[in-house]
């Protein structure tokens, strides 16, 4: 049973004004049963290696993406590793011209390629705004 | 005027088969697999449900025999640290990973079949899931064992002891 004064991962209840994503609302003991994986690889199964690897490589993706799209993330990036293949698929709001989303995605594409040695492949999807699932 | 029009439609192919560089033959024997068994690890049950299925339609698809699928129980690695960066022993955190298994075993197998199913299924690995397989081979026995030992041996003459 959970103690009350846990802080992991959670958003705070707060005034009802702070729109927070389906994502942002569920605490980390809903993985796997109302919320999914981030980021998907082999590192922490069962005699498997290459955990802290594809730990430290997600957290410098994210940040990347941070910066490469500032502003205009409207939900966590969802990260596959297919084989050698890196997936990562970002979700973004409306705020810049699709020519310009174009070469972002192509930069980051070939900048990322280069610096992990392995295909990267970037799916983006805009959305017209963030959802909210709750206010807290 | 009718005559090569009707030879013009048809497809007139030469006597050779069409070559497929893609398929080589070659005369040597194939090693040949009793059993080919592939373990699938995942963190969830839901897709390596949905895999189980794919993997069985395949094989079913290409012909080979599937002796069992089985899921072997999954195995919780559970992980007690401490909550604070200095001090306070008292409070910690705990975090576990579950790994689920499913087994599919085939049997009696070829080299090239198996090479067939096993890159067409490891393609299609959905992420976060690994693989191991294990193949078992079957051979001839040896020229030397195949006979025993007793049968081939000159007769010793029984010397008897007097002591």
């Amino acid at each position: 049973p959970l103690s009350p004064q846990t802080r992991a991962a959670r958003v705070r209840v707060g005034k009802g004004d702070k729109p927070v994503t389906y994502e942002q609302a569920h605490a980390p003991h809903y993985i796997a049963h109302r919320k999914g994986w981030l980021s998907l690889h082999t590192g922490n199964l069962c005699g498997e290696a290459g955990a802290a690897e594809r730990a430290l490589e997600d957290a410098f993706l994210r940040r990347f993406l941070h910066g490469t799209f500032p502003g205009l993330l409207a939900d966590a990036a969802v990260l596959k590793r297919r084989a050698n293949l890196l997936v990562v698929c970002v979700l973004l709001a409306r705020g810049l011209a699709p020519a310009k989303l174009h070469f972002l995605g192509g930069y980051a594409e070939t900048l990322l390629s280069h610096f992990y040695k392995c295909p990267v492949r970037l799916e983006l999807q805009t959305v017209p705004a963030k959802v909210p699932y709750k206010y807290l | 005027n009718l005559m090569r029009v009707q030879l013009a439609g048809s497809h007139v192919d030469t006597q050779e088969p069409k070559a497929n560089p893609l398929v080589s033959v070659s005369d040597e024997p194939e090693t040949l697999y009793k059993r080919l068994s592939l373990l699938v690890k995942g963190h969830d049950k839901a897709v390596l449900d949905s895999y189980e299925y794919f993997a069985v339609l395949a094989a079913k698809e290409l012909g080979i025999s599937v002796e069992k699928v089985h899921k072997p129980p999954k195995k919780i690695e559970r992980l007690t640290l401490l909550k604070s960066v200095h001090i306070y022993k008292k409070h910690r955190v705990q975090y576990e990973m579950r790994t689920h298994y499913m087994c599919l075993e085939l049997k009696y197998l070829t080299s090239s079949t198996a090479a067939v199913y096993l890159e067409y299924v490891q393609r299609n690995l959905p992420e976060g899931v690994a693989m191991e397989v294990k193949k078992t081979k079957i051979e001839k026995i040896p020229e030397h064992i195949q006979k025993p030992v007793w049968d081939t041996l000159p007769q010793v003459e029984e010397t008897e002891v007097k002591s």
